[in-house]
Protein backbone atom coordinates (compact mmCIF):
# COMPACT_ATOMS: atom_id res chain seq x y z
CA UNK A 1 0.00 0.00 0.00
CA UNK A 2 3.02 2.35 0.27
CA UNK A 3 4.40 1.86 -3.20
CA UNK A 4 0.12 3.52 -3.97
CA UNK A 5 1.02 7.10 -2.69
CA UNK A 6 4.10 7.00 -4.88
CA UNK A 7 5.26 7.70 -8.29
CA UNK A 8 8.00 5.09 -8.09
CA UNK A 9 9.03 2.85 -6.00
CA UNK A 10 11.74 0.06 -6.68
CA UNK A 11 12.35 -2.69 -4.40
CA UNK A 12 15.98 -4.55 -4.23
CA UNK A 13 16.08 -4.73 -7.78
CA UNK A 14 18.80 -6.66 -9.44
CA UNK A 15 19.32 -6.89 -13.18
CA UNK A 16 22.59 -8.94 -14.84
CA UNK A 17 23.42 -8.81 -18.79
CA UNK A 18 22.70 -12.03 -20.30
CA UNK A 19 26.82 -12.20 -19.93
CA UNK A 20 26.65 -12.12 -16.69
CA UNK A 21 27.71 -8.25 -15.98
CA UNK A 22 25.96 -6.68 -12.91
CA UNK A 23 24.16 -3.79 -14.48
CA UNK A 24 22.03 -2.66 -11.31
CA UNK A 25 23.02 -4.08 -7.85
CA UNK A 26 20.37 -3.95 -4.77
CA UNK A 27 18.22 -0.57 -5.96
CA UNK A 28 16.12 0.89 -3.57
CA UNK A 29 14.35 4.13 -4.58
CA UNK A 30 11.07 5.83 -4.19
CA UNK A 31 9.78 8.80 -5.92
CA UNK A 32 7.03 10.92 -5.39
CA UNK A 33 4.61 12.50 -7.40
CA UNK A 34 5.55 15.69 -8.96
CA UNK A 35 8.90 15.60 -8.34
CA UNK A 36 11.74 16.29 -11.00
CA UNK A 37 14.46 13.58 -9.98
CA UNK A 38 18.23 13.62 -11.74
CA UNK A 39 19.82 10.26 -12.17
CA UNK A 40 23.23 11.41 -12.43
CA UNK A 41 26.59 8.83 -13.08
CA UNK A 42 29.32 8.04 -14.71
CA UNK A 43 28.29 6.82 -18.60
CA UNK A 44 27.50 3.08 -17.70
CA UNK A 45 26.53 3.68 -14.50
CA UNK A 46 22.96 1.74 -15.01
CA UNK A 47 21.15 5.21 -15.46
CA UNK A 48 19.60 4.15 -18.93
CA UNK A 49 19.08 0.80 -18.05
CA UNK A 50 17.07 1.89 -14.53
CA UNK A 51 14.87 4.01 -16.54
CA UNK A 52 14.05 1.18 -18.64
CA UNK A 53 13.43 -0.92 -15.75
CA UNK A 54 10.62 2.19 -14.52
CA UNK A 55 8.79 1.27 -17.86
CA UNK A 56 9.39 -2.09 -17.77
CA UNK A 57 11.52 -3.11 -20.61
CA UNK A 58 14.28 -5.07 -17.93
CA UNK A 59 13.34 -7.73 -16.03
CA UNK A 60 15.47 -8.84 -13.15
CA UNK A 61 15.07 -10.11 -9.60
CA UNK A 62 12.89 -7.58 -7.07
CA UNK A 63 10.08 -5.39 -6.98
CA UNK A 64 8.94 -2.42 -8.98
CA UNK A 65 6.14 -0.18 -8.58
CA UNK A 66 4.88 2.84 -11.15
CA UNK A 67 2.19 5.07 -9.75
CA UNK A 68 0.69 1.89 -7.49
CA UNK A 69 1.15 -0.30 -10.35
CA UNK A 70 3.33 -3.40 -10.13
CA UNK A 71 5.12 -3.66 -13.19
CA UNK A 72 3.96 -7.15 -15.08
CA UNK A 73 3.24 -8.69 -17.98
CA UNK A 74 -0.87 -7.81 -17.06
CA UNK A 75 0.02 -4.42 -15.92
CA UNK A 76 1.94 -3.43 -18.61
CA UNK A 77 -0.06 -1.03 -20.55
CA UNK A 78 -1.08 0.54 -18.33
CA UNK A 79 1.87 1.26 -16.86
CA UNK A 80 2.76 2.56 -20.18
CA UNK A 81 -0.06 4.52 -20.75
CA UNK A 82 0.61 6.49 -17.23
CA UNK A 83 4.81 6.35 -17.53
CA UNK A 84 6.11 7.42 -20.74
CA UNK A 85 9.83 6.97 -21.52
CA UNK A 86 11.94 8.85 -23.54
CA UNK A 87 14.89 7.35 -25.27
CA UNK A 88 18.64 9.32 -25.67
CA UNK A 89 17.99 9.22 -29.37
CA UNK A 90 15.40 11.00 -30.64
CA UNK A 91 16.08 9.56 -34.21
CA UNK A 92 14.55 6.40 -31.97
CA UNK A 93 11.91 7.82 -30.91
CA UNK A 94 10.46 10.34 -33.85
CA UNK A 95 10.04 6.64 -36.55
CA UNK A 96 6.80 8.01 -38.07
CA UNK A 97 6.83 9.76 -41.39
CA UNK A 98 5.98 13.20 -40.14
CA UNK A 99 5.86 14.31 -36.75
CA UNK A 100 1.83 14.55 -36.60
CA UNK A 101 1.90 10.63 -37.22
CA UNK A 102 4.46 10.47 -34.68
CA UNK A 103 2.41 12.36 -31.84
CA UNK A 104 -0.63 10.79 -33.10
CA UNK A 105 0.88 6.82 -32.59
CA UNK A 106 0.58 7.12 -28.65
CA UNK A 107 -2.74 8.36 -28.63
CA UNK A 108 -4.03 6.42 -31.25
CA UNK A 109 -2.79 3.45 -29.28
CA UNK A 110 -4.60 3.84 -26.17
CA UNK A 111 -7.80 4.11 -28.33
CA UNK A 112 -8.67 7.76 -28.44
CA UNK A 113 -11.18 9.34 -30.69
CA UNK A 114 -9.77 10.75 -34.01
CA UNK A 115 -10.77 14.13 -32.26
CA UNK A 116 -9.12 13.62 -29.31
CA UNK A 117 -5.54 12.42 -30.94
CA UNK A 118 -6.15 15.52 -33.35
CA UNK A 119 -6.82 17.80 -29.67
CA UNK A 120 -3.83 16.19 -28.15
CA UNK A 121 -1.37 15.98 -31.11
CA UNK A 122 -2.35 19.89 -31.31
CA UNK A 123 -1.81 20.75 -27.66
CA UNK A 124 1.73 18.29 -27.03
CA UNK A 125 2.62 20.11 -30.80
CA UNK A 126 1.94 23.77 -28.97
CA UNK A 127 3.73 23.08 -25.84
CA UNK A 128 7.04 22.37 -27.32
CA UNK A 129 6.41 25.17 -29.82
CA UNK A 130 6.11 23.28 -32.76
CA UNK A 131 2.44 23.17 -33.94
CA UNK A 132 3.25 24.99 -37.31
CA UNK A 133 5.61 21.37 -37.90
CA UNK A 134 2.63 18.93 -38.24
CA UNK A 135 3.61 17.61 -41.85
CA UNK A 136 7.35 18.09 -41.34
CA UNK A 137 9.30 14.61 -42.04
CA UNK A 138 11.29 13.78 -38.27
CA UNK A 139 14.42 13.86 -40.92
CA UNK A 140 13.78 17.60 -41.75
CA UNK A 141 13.82 18.66 -38.02
CA UNK A 142 16.89 20.02 -36.43
CA UNK A 143 18.90 18.57 -33.62
CA UNK A 144 16.92 20.67 -30.77
CA UNK A 145 13.37 20.23 -32.79
CA UNK A 146 13.61 16.60 -32.93
CA UNK A 147 14.25 16.94 -29.26
CA UNK A 148 11.51 19.45 -28.52
CA UNK A 149 9.32 16.44 -30.56
CA UNK A 150 10.28 13.68 -28.94
CA UNK A 151 9.14 14.97 -25.31
CA UNK A 152 5.65 15.86 -27.61
CA UNK A 153 5.38 12.42 -28.45
CA UNK A 154 5.28 12.10 -24.91
CA UNK A 155 3.33 14.62 -23.83
CA UNK A 156 -0.01 13.79 -25.85
CA UNK A 157 -0.13 10.57 -23.82
CA UNK A 158 -0.69 12.94 -20.89
CA UNK A 159 1.41 10.19 -18.91
CA UNK A 160 1.84 11.23 -14.64
CA UNK A 161 5.55 10.67 -14.67
CA UNK A 162 7.94 10.85 -17.63
CA UNK A 163 11.70 9.51 -18.30
CA UNK A 164 14.17 11.46 -20.33
CA UNK A 165 17.07 9.75 -21.10
CA UNK A 166 20.25 12.31 -21.86
CA UNK A 167 17.59 14.86 -23.04
CA UNK A 168 20.48 17.23 -23.38
CA UNK A 169 22.61 15.30 -25.51
CA UNK A 170 24.08 16.84 -28.24
CA UNK A 171 22.17 20.78 -28.10
CA UNK A 172 23.69 23.77 -28.44
CA UNK A 173 23.15 25.69 -25.31
CA UNK A 174 20.05 27.73 -27.18
CA UNK A 175 18.32 24.54 -27.89
CA UNK A 176 19.60 23.41 -24.46
CA UNK A 177 17.81 26.39 -22.98
CA UNK A 178 14.65 25.68 -24.15
CA UNK A 179 14.71 22.16 -23.73
CA UNK A 180 15.45 23.23 -19.92
CA UNK A 181 12.44 25.62 -19.93
CA UNK A 182 10.21 23.36 -21.50
CA UNK A 183 11.16 20.50 -18.89
CA UNK A 184 10.32 23.14 -15.89
CA UNK A 185 7.04 23.94 -16.99
CA UNK A 186 5.90 20.65 -16.94
CA UNK A 187 3.76 19.78 -13.90
CA UNK A 188 4.49 15.93 -14.05
CA UNK A 189 7.15 13.84 -12.64
CA UNK A 190 10.18 13.98 -13.87
CA UNK A 191 13.37 11.39 -14.15
CA UNK A 192 15.97 12.63 -16.04
CA UNK A 193 18.53 10.91 -16.58
CA UNK A 194 21.87 13.03 -17.41
CA UNK A 195 25.58 13.07 -17.15
CA UNK A 196 25.23 16.95 -17.64
CA UNK A 197 25.26 18.52 -13.70
CA UNK A 198 24.36 21.89 -14.96
CA UNK A 199 21.67 20.79 -16.62
CA UNK A 200 20.51 18.47 -13.70
CA UNK A 201 21.20 21.03 -11.18
CA UNK A 202 18.47 23.56 -12.65
CA UNK A 203 16.16 21.09 -13.25
CA UNK A 204 15.88 18.91 -10.16
CA UNK A 205 15.01 18.75 -6.79
CA UNK A 206 16.42 15.92 -5.87
CA UNK A 207 19.35 13.72 -7.13
CA UNK A 208 20.13 9.97 -7.49
CA UNK A 209 23.60 9.66 -8.25
CA UNK A 210 24.44 6.19 -9.70
CA UNK A 211 27.79 4.07 -10.26
CA UNK A 212 28.83 0.52 -11.15
CA UNK A 213 24.97 -0.27 -11.24
CA UNK A 214 24.54 0.50 -7.58
CA UNK A 215 23.06 3.66 -5.64
CA UNK A 216 25.84 5.66 -3.79
CA UNK A 217 23.67 9.00 -3.18
CA UNK A 218 20.44 10.16 -2.67
CA UNK A 219 19.21 13.78 -1.90
CA UNK A 220 18.60 17.04 -2.32
CA UNK A 221 20.36 18.07 -6.01
CA UNK A 222 22.16 20.96 -4.38
CA UNK A 223 23.53 19.06 -1.78
CA UNK A 224 24.87 16.45 -3.63
CA UNK A 225 25.69 18.48 -6.67
CA UNK A 226 27.99 20.71 -5.13
CA UNK A 227 29.91 17.80 -2.85
CA UNK A 228 33.05 17.59 -4.64
CA UNK A 229 34.63 14.99 -2.96
CA UNK A 230 31.66 12.85 -4.32
CA UNK A 231 31.32 14.17 -7.14
CA UNK A 232 35.41 13.80 -7.94
CA UNK A 233 35.50 10.66 -6.82
CA UNK A 234 32.82 8.96 -9.20
CA UNK A 235 34.47 10.88 -12.39
CA UNK A 236 31.38 13.98 -12.03
CA UNK A 237 31.56 18.01 -12.19
CA UNK A 238 30.20 19.87 -9.42
CA UNK A 239 27.45 22.23 -10.31
CA UNK A 240 26.59 25.24 -9.28
CA UNK A 241 23.97 26.30 -7.19
CA UNK A 242 20.36 26.57 -8.21
CA UNK A 243 19.27 30.09 -8.63
CA UNK A 244 15.84 30.53 -7.21
CA UNK B 1 23.93 16.39 -43.29
CA UNK B 2 21.66 17.05 -46.23
CA UNK B 3 20.67 14.48 -48.48
CA UNK B 4 19.14 14.71 -52.40
CA UNK B 5 15.42 13.87 -50.79
CA UNK B 6 13.32 11.87 -53.32
CA UNK B 7 10.12 13.78 -52.38
CA UNK B 8 12.04 16.82 -51.65
CA UNK B 9 9.63 19.25 -54.35
CA UNK B 10 7.16 17.65 -52.50
CA UNK B 11 6.36 20.57 -50.15
CA UNK B 12 6.01 22.71 -52.02
CA UNK B 13 2.25 23.82 -52.59
CA UNK B 14 0.47 23.86 -56.21
CA UNK B 15 -2.89 22.95 -57.82
CA UNK B 16 -1.12 19.22 -58.53
CA UNK B 17 -0.15 19.23 -55.19
CA UNK B 18 -2.50 19.53 -53.28
CA UNK B 19 -4.81 16.62 -55.29
CA UNK B 20 -5.35 13.26 -53.88
CA UNK B 21 -2.65 11.07 -53.54
CA UNK B 22 -4.76 8.42 -54.55
CA UNK B 23 -6.24 10.13 -57.71
CA UNK B 24 -2.41 10.71 -59.04
CA UNK B 25 -1.05 7.42 -58.10
CA UNK B 26 -3.94 5.85 -60.20
CA UNK B 27 -3.73 8.29 -62.78
CA UNK B 28 0.00 7.34 -63.09
CA UNK B 29 -0.75 3.67 -63.12
CA UNK B 30 -3.37 4.16 -65.77
CA UNK B 31 -0.96 6.30 -67.96
CA UNK B 32 2.19 4.09 -67.72
CA UNK B 33 0.06 0.73 -68.96
CA UNK B 34 -1.38 2.62 -71.90
CA UNK B 35 2.28 4.43 -72.86
CA UNK B 36 3.87 1.04 -72.43
CA UNK B 37 1.21 -0.94 -74.41
CA UNK B 38 1.78 1.75 -77.58
CA UNK B 39 3.64 -0.13 -80.48
CA UNK B 40 6.94 0.42 -81.24
CA UNK B 41 6.40 1.84 -84.69
CA UNK B 42 4.25 4.75 -83.04
CA UNK B 43 6.76 7.56 -81.63
CA UNK B 44 4.67 10.42 -83.00
CA UNK B 45 1.82 9.25 -80.83
CA UNK B 46 4.50 8.93 -77.56
CA UNK B 47 5.30 12.68 -78.24
CA UNK B 48 1.60 13.34 -78.37
CA UNK B 49 1.99 11.68 -74.55
CA UNK B 50 4.80 13.37 -73.53
CA UNK B 51 2.77 16.98 -73.68
CA UNK B 52 0.67 15.74 -70.45
CA UNK B 53 3.01 15.10 -68.07
CA UNK B 54 5.36 17.51 -69.19
CA UNK B 55 2.88 20.06 -69.13
CA UNK B 56 1.98 19.07 -64.97
CA UNK B 57 5.55 19.21 -64.27
CA UNK B 58 5.83 22.62 -65.30
CA UNK B 59 2.44 23.57 -63.55
CA UNK B 60 3.79 22.14 -60.39
CA UNK B 61 6.54 24.40 -60.41
CA UNK B 62 8.81 21.06 -60.52
CA UNK B 63 12.24 21.80 -62.03
CA UNK B 64 13.12 20.59 -65.18
CA UNK B 65 16.88 20.41 -64.54
CA UNK B 66 15.98 17.85 -61.63
CA UNK B 67 13.29 16.54 -63.94
CA UNK B 68 16.38 15.81 -66.41
CA UNK B 69 18.77 14.66 -63.45
CA UNK B 70 16.64 12.18 -61.76
CA UNK B 71 16.22 10.70 -65.37
CA UNK B 72 19.86 10.68 -66.43
CA UNK B 73 20.50 8.65 -62.93
CA UNK B 74 18.52 6.22 -64.05
CA UNK B 75 18.87 6.14 -67.68
CA UNK B 76 22.18 3.92 -67.39
CA UNK B 77 19.80 0.43 -67.34
CA UNK B 78 17.49 1.44 -69.85
CA UNK B 79 20.03 2.55 -72.31
CA UNK B 80 21.99 -0.80 -72.24
CA UNK B 81 18.45 -2.17 -73.31
CA UNK B 82 17.54 -0.12 -75.66
CA UNK B 83 21.20 0.10 -77.52
CA UNK B 84 21.26 -3.87 -78.27
CA UNK B 85 18.55 -3.76 -80.15
CA UNK B 86 19.98 -2.33 -83.35
CA UNK B 87 22.40 -5.18 -82.92
CA UNK B 88 20.33 -7.97 -83.16
CA UNK B 89 17.38 -6.94 -85.24
CA UNK B 90 18.79 -5.62 -88.91
CA UNK B 91 15.60 -5.59 -90.77
CA UNK B 92 15.43 -2.57 -92.92
CA UNK B 93 12.37 -0.69 -92.68
CA UNK B 94 11.18 2.92 -94.45
CA UNK B 95 9.91 5.30 -91.68
CA UNK B 96 7.87 8.53 -92.43
CA UNK B 97 7.36 11.95 -90.98
CA UNK B 98 5.23 14.42 -93.49
CA UNK B 99 6.90 14.36 -96.29
CA UNK B 100 9.79 13.04 -95.74
CA UNK B 101 10.59 9.68 -95.81
CA UNK B 102 13.67 7.42 -94.75
CA UNK B 103 15.71 3.66 -94.78
CA UNK B 104 16.54 2.56 -91.17
CA UNK B 105 15.97 -1.06 -89.30
CA UNK B 106 13.46 -2.20 -87.07
CA UNK B 107 16.31 -2.43 -84.52
CA UNK B 108 16.58 1.19 -84.27
CA UNK B 109 13.14 1.79 -83.94
CA UNK B 110 12.79 0.06 -80.89
CA UNK B 111 15.90 1.52 -79.64
CA UNK B 112 13.59 4.71 -79.98
CA UNK B 113 10.58 3.42 -78.70
CA UNK B 114 12.06 2.00 -75.63
CA UNK B 115 13.93 5.10 -74.89
CA UNK B 116 10.84 7.32 -75.79
CA UNK B 117 8.60 5.24 -73.56
CA UNK B 118 11.48 4.84 -70.72
CA UNK B 119 11.25 9.24 -70.94
CA UNK B 120 7.42 9.51 -71.05
CA UNK B 121 7.04 7.40 -68.27
CA UNK B 122 9.85 8.81 -65.95
CA UNK B 123 8.05 11.97 -66.30
CA UNK B 124 4.93 10.72 -65.04
CA UNK B 125 6.54 8.88 -62.43
CA UNK B 126 8.63 12.27 -60.91
CA UNK B 127 5.23 14.31 -61.55
CA UNK B 128 3.97 11.46 -58.39
CA UNK B 129 6.83 11.78 -56.64
CA UNK B 130 7.71 15.26 -56.75
CA UNK B 131 4.50 16.29 -55.93
CA UNK B 132 2.75 13.71 -53.20
CA UNK B 133 4.47 13.48 -50.18
CA UNK B 134 6.22 10.35 -48.99
CA UNK B 135 3.75 9.59 -46.46
CA UNK B 136 0.64 10.47 -48.28
CA UNK B 137 1.81 7.94 -51.06
CA UNK B 138 1.88 5.32 -48.51
CA UNK B 139 -1.39 6.56 -46.84
CA UNK B 140 -2.97 5.94 -50.83
CA UNK B 141 -1.27 2.60 -51.39
CA UNK B 142 -2.58 1.66 -47.97
CA UNK B 143 -6.05 2.36 -48.86
CA UNK B 144 -5.77 0.73 -52.84
CA UNK B 145 -5.05 -2.11 -50.73
CA UNK B 146 -1.60 -2.53 -50.55
CA UNK B 147 -0.77 -4.95 -47.98
CA UNK B 148 -0.22 -3.15 -44.62
CA UNK B 149 3.06 -5.17 -43.72
CA UNK B 150 4.84 -3.74 -47.01
CA UNK B 151 3.74 0.20 -46.16
CA UNK B 152 5.10 0.01 -42.66
CA UNK B 153 8.53 -1.31 -44.20
CA UNK B 154 8.55 0.82 -46.86
CA UNK B 155 7.73 4.07 -44.13
CA UNK B 156 10.84 2.72 -41.66
CA UNK B 157 12.60 2.28 -45.09
CA UNK B 158 11.99 5.82 -45.85
CA UNK B 159 12.38 7.59 -42.50
CA UNK B 160 15.66 5.65 -41.17
CA UNK B 161 17.52 5.09 -44.93
CA UNK B 162 19.03 8.98 -44.34
CA UNK B 163 19.93 8.21 -40.77
CA UNK B 164 22.08 4.81 -42.23
CA UNK B 165 23.49 6.58 -44.76
CA UNK B 166 24.58 9.51 -42.38
CA UNK B 167 26.17 6.74 -40.55
CA UNK B 168 28.13 4.82 -43.34
CA UNK B 169 29.34 8.56 -43.84
CA UNK B 170 30.21 9.35 -40.61
CA UNK B 171 32.46 5.89 -40.42
CA UNK B 172 33.60 6.09 -43.68
CA UNK B 173 34.94 9.59 -42.77
CA UNK B 174 36.30 7.99 -39.68
CA UNK B 175 38.11 5.44 -42.01
CA UNK B 176 39.47 8.30 -44.45
CA UNK B 177 40.85 10.36 -41.26
CA UNK B 178 42.71 7.48 -39.93
CA UNK B 179 43.69 5.86 -43.73
CA UNK B 180 47.58 7.79 -44.54
CA UNK B 181 48.49 4.64 -47.46
CA UNK B 182 46.85 2.04 -49.48
CA UNK B 183 45.99 -0.85 -47.35
CA UNK B 184 46.20 -3.11 -50.26
CA UNK B 185 43.11 -5.05 -51.72
CA UNK B 186 42.99 -7.57 -48.37
CA UNK B 187 43.03 -4.72 -46.34
CA UNK B 188 40.87 -2.71 -47.96
CA UNK B 189 38.24 -5.97 -48.33
CA UNK B 190 39.05 -6.38 -44.61
CA UNK B 191 38.13 -2.88 -43.40
CA UNK B 192 35.00 -2.72 -45.59
CA UNK B 193 33.96 -5.73 -44.23
CA UNK B 194 34.52 -4.50 -40.42
CA UNK B 195 32.78 -1.50 -41.54
CA UNK B 196 29.91 -3.05 -42.76
CA UNK B 197 29.55 -5.54 -39.82
CA UNK B 198 29.85 -1.81 -37.25
CA UNK B 199 26.77 -0.92 -39.79
CA UNK B 200 24.71 -3.93 -39.19
CA UNK B 201 25.07 -3.78 -35.43
CA UNK B 202 24.37 -0.40 -35.33
CA UNK B 203 21.12 -1.20 -37.50
CA UNK B 204 20.30 -4.09 -35.07
CA UNK B 205 20.81 -1.65 -32.11
CA UNK B 206 18.44 1.04 -33.36
CA UNK B 207 15.97 -1.39 -34.51
CA UNK B 208 15.72 -2.82 -30.98
CA UNK B 209 15.52 1.27 -30.01
CA UNK B 210 12.45 1.67 -32.10
CA UNK B 211 11.05 -1.12 -30.65
CA UNK B 212 11.52 -0.12 -26.93
CA UNK B 213 10.09 3.84 -28.60
CA UNK B 214 6.58 1.70 -29.89
CA UNK B 215 6.00 -0.47 -27.24
CA UNK B 216 6.77 2.29 -24.64
CA UNK B 217 3.83 4.24 -26.53
CA UNK B 218 1.55 1.16 -26.52
CA UNK B 219 2.20 -0.36 -29.55
CA UNK B 220 0.38 -4.01 -29.63
CA UNK B 221 1.10 -4.94 -33.12
CA UNK B 222 -1.92 -3.79 -34.41
CA UNK B 223 -1.18 -0.74 -36.12
CA UNK B 224 -3.27 3.35 -36.01
CA UNK B 225 -3.11 5.74 -38.07
CA UNK B 226 -5.60 8.81 -39.27
CA UNK B 227 -6.38 9.26 -42.60
CA UNK B 228 -6.06 12.65 -44.02
CA UNK B 229 -7.32 12.00 -47.75
CA UNK B 230 -10.19 12.97 -49.20
CA UNK B 231 -11.47 13.26 -52.35
CA UNK B 232 -12.56 16.57 -53.66
CA UNK B 233 -13.81 17.96 -56.67
CA UNK B 234 -10.33 19.44 -58.30
CA UNK B 235 -9.76 15.43 -57.77
CA UNK B 236 -12.90 14.35 -59.89
CA UNK B 237 -11.84 16.90 -62.77
CA UNK B 238 -7.77 15.84 -62.45
CA UNK B 239 -9.29 12.37 -63.08
CA UNK B 240 -11.64 13.78 -66.22
CA UNK B 241 -8.94 15.73 -67.84
CA UNK B 242 -6.37 12.58 -67.77
CA UNK B 243 -9.10 10.09 -69.00
CA UNK B 244 -10.15 12.55 -71.77
CA UNK B 245 -6.46 12.95 -72.07
CA UNK B 246 -4.86 8.95 -72.54
CA UNK B 247 -8.07 7.73 -73.74
CA UNK B 248 -8.68 10.44 -76.49
CA UNK B 249 -5.09 10.02 -77.77
CA UNK B 250 -5.47 6.50 -77.88
CA UNK B 251 -8.72 6.43 -79.46
CA UNK B 252 -8.34 9.46 -82.00
CA UNK B 253 -5.55 10.33 -82.45
CA UNK B 254 -3.12 6.82 -82.78
CA UNK B 255 -4.95 5.67 -86.26
CA UNK B 256 -4.23 9.02 -87.73
CA UNK B 257 -0.38 8.65 -86.51
CA UNK B 258 0.24 4.90 -87.57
Amino acid sequence: MIAMSKAIVIENFTYRYPDGTAALSDITLSVEHGQKVALIGPNGAGKSTLLLVMAGFVKGTGKVFVDGMEVNGANLKKIRTCLGACLENPDDQLFMPTLFDDVAFGPLNMGLTPDQVKARVADALTTVGLAQMADKAPHHLSAGQKRAAAVATILAMSPKIITLDEPDGSLDPRNRDNLMNLLRSLPQTLIIATCNMRFAAALADRAVLLDKGRIIADGGADEIMSDSALMAEHGLEVAAKKTK
Amino acid sequence: MHHAYIDKFAYQDSAIHRLDSRVKFLVVLVFTAVVISLPRMSLSILACYAVGPFAVLVWAGIPLRFVFKQILLVSPFVLVLALSCPLYDRTPVVVGFGPFFWQTTTGWLRCFAILGKFVVTMFALIVLVSTTRFNDLLAGLQWLGVPRLLIIQLGFLYRYIFVLIDRAHHILLARAGRKLKNLGFKNELRTAASMLGSLFVRSIDTAEHISIAMQARGFDGSWHTLSKLHIRRCDVFFVLVAALFISGLYLLVRPILT
